[in-house]
């Protein structure tokens, strides 16, 4: 973009990016620090010997997974019914489950809740579970309803002339195809899920249930004075995060571009 | 904000052809030999809009209500809580902080997401390293960062201490405790935490324009910053406006932050219309009036989201 033929330029490019990544390494670095401080590692040993962290990450796996899989699931059949069948009043439907894309969580936090009590859901997987993946499947159906729009209409046909029924084209054709565009959805519905705090704050009250968000909240009432171990548990939740990231970063970026690009 | 709502505008804005239903019908063959695809989308329209517009009718029903979640009797009071919002000044407070936050957050984010995503375009050394750490924000959890950004902006903070190292000591200052600044610092949270998703988009946008149309502006003289303003800046309108609709909703939407790191003050200085209604709605029970504002919540982010929407549209 920037000419970059001189070397001068080459250099005056590369300092300023420097200096303008730097307050974005700070923060982590701040964070690194922070958690050795006073104590060193031992704030690290003493956030381990809880015993609750490893308890955190296996709730907030086990409501990550299941919401990919609904969302998952329900997606691909939503998106091959969208695209590629016959449906009388087809964007109405889809408008109206799009609409559902700018609802804040906060909004449904009431109902849920007294429903979440009826059903004897609260403080459970599926009351963190079921709203997240509701609230992602809008999205999810949007990106793969325009990726299944772009595979041609010739295959279909052919498969249909050798007899072969919707489900089987779903399975043998559909499925198979959509790959790509099921990794980018799985990673954004990963990170949402992940990531969300507002309904595991509500819905999720014990440490057998409670998610990884929840974890410093956990700790600054269990160590109210140590501020340092709050944050020791804040890097042991970020780690796997960050080599997540690292090691899947084409899915990650691609994951969020993939609305902006067909 | 959710992480996936940052591609959510996205799509809306860019690819408004399949939604906006001016395509007409698509499918395998013609004629009545189509099977139906009703079955296939029902599993994900009975779940998704039985749940959401269950709780919205739900919440539209409590918000007629004086109610604090568990009496058997809850008074009926019509659309006085609607008024009580009107007139209650933290209301408006939440709405001006959700505006400033908005246009602040939006404005730096393009700014710094475009200059990086130029950056990298322009053959720098080590790249994928820079990207990593613009990017890392994104996939952590702002809940996971809270703690360590009320450490930052402490009294005796890291950012205190940086100041006072490069010579400005006198700016030295509270910055949570004080409503004048406690904004400030959630929308410098806020950037740090999205602007990964603005430099992303940006940068996957940049490396659709024609690099012969580049290479001609250089040659004909202009400067790296001409060809920024001039070139890229039209080239990529189109994820500009799907951002800015992005960030609407993401405004108005916005909790983690302000909730985990200020908790809304001090003095309400950082209060949304998320923690607002969270705080009347869970520890105050106020639960008829926290629905209203819900309402009040959801009518503003629809109009925020067809307002951009269509305007996305009309450009397409």
């Amino acid at each position: 973009m920037f000419e970059t033929r001189r070397l001068s330029s080459k250099i005056v490019l590369q300092v300023i990016l420097t200096i303008m990544v730097l307050p974005f390494l700070f923060p982590l670095i701040a964070m690194v620090q922070e958690s050795l401080a006073g104590q060193g590692w031992d704030n690290y040993r003493v956030v381990w010997d809880t015993g609750v962290v490893p308890e955190f990450f296996r709730n907030s796996a086990i409501i990550a997974a299941g919401v990919i899989i609904i969302v998952y699931a329900l997606t691909m059949l939503a998106a091959f019914g969208f695209s590629k069948l016959h449906i009388r009043g087809r964007e109405i439907y889809f408008w109206m489950m799009l609409a559902a894309l700018t609802l804040p969580e906060v909004v449904l936090l009431t109902p849920l809740f007294s429903t979440a009590i009826r059903l004897g859901l609260y403080n459970t997987y599926f009351s963190v579970m079921l709203p997240l993946a509701a609230l992602q499947i809008p999205f999810a159906v949007l990106l793969t309803r325009n990726f299944v729009n772009g595979i041609p209409d010739d295959l279909f046909d052919a498969a249909r002339v050798d007899g072969a029924s919707a489900a089987r084209i779903f399975w043998r054709i559909i499925l198979p195809l959509t790959r790509p565009i099921a990794a980018a959805i799985i990673i954004l519905t990963l990170i949402g899920a992940w990531n969300d705090y507002l309904l595991p704050l509500v819905f999720l009250q014990s440490s057998a249930t409670e998610t990884i968000t929840l974890l410093p909240s956990y700790f600054v009432s269990e160590f109210s004075d140590d501020q340092t171990k709050v944050v020791a548990s804040a890097v042991i939740t970020a780690i796997p995060e960050i080599i997540a990231y690292l090691c899947l970063q084409r899915l990650f970026e691609r994951g969020l571009t993939a609305g902006a690009l067909k | 904000m959710s992480s996936a709502g940052a591609g959510t505008t996205v799509s809306l804005a860019r690819q408004p052809d399949a939604a906006a239903g001016r395509t007409p019908p698509k499918g395998w063959g013609h004629g009545p030999r189509r099977p139906s695809g009703l079955p296939w989308i029902l599993p994900a329209f009975v779940f998704v809009v039985g749940l959401v517009y269950y709780c919205i009718g739900y919440t539209g029903y409590i918000s007629t209500l004086t109610w604090d979640g568990v009496s058997p009797n809850p008074a009926h009071v019509g659309f006085a809580n609607y008024i009580t919002a009107f007139g209650d000044p933290v209301f408006w407070d939440a709405i001006r902080h959700t505006v400033i936050f908005f246009v602040v957050t939006f404005c730096v984010q393009t700014a710094l997401g475009l200059t990086f995503a130029a950056l990298l375009h322009s053959k720098v050394k080590l790249p994928n390293l820079y990207k990593v750490i613009i990017f890392v924000p994104v996939v952590l959890a702002p809940a996971t960062m809270a703690p360590i950004f009320r450490q930052i902006f402490s009294a005796t903070g890291q950012f205190n201490t940086i100041l006072g190292d490069i010579g400005l000591g006198s700016l030295e200052h509270p910055w949570l405790a004080q409503s004048s600044t406690a904004l400030p610092v959630i929308m410098a949270i806020t950037i740090w935490e999205w602007t990964g998703v603005t430099f992303i988009l940006y940068f996957a946008a940049m490396t659709q324009i024609d690099t012969e149309i580049l290479e001609a502006a250089r040659i004909d003289g202009a400067s790296g910053l001409r060809i920024l303003t001039r070139i890229v800046w039209p080239s990529v309108r189109g994820t500009t406006i799907a951002l800015a609709m992005l960030s609407v909703i993401g405004a108005l939407k916005t909790f983690d932050v302000p909730y985990l790191v200020t908790l809304g003050g001090p003095n309400y200085a950082t209060e949304f219309l998320g923690t607002f209604i969270y705080r009347i709605s869970i520890p105050q029970a106020e639960v008829g009036y926290g629905a209203a504002l819900s309402i009040l919540l959801l009518l503003l982010a629809l109009s925020g989201a067809v307002a951009f929407g269509l305007r996305g549209m009309r450009r397409n």
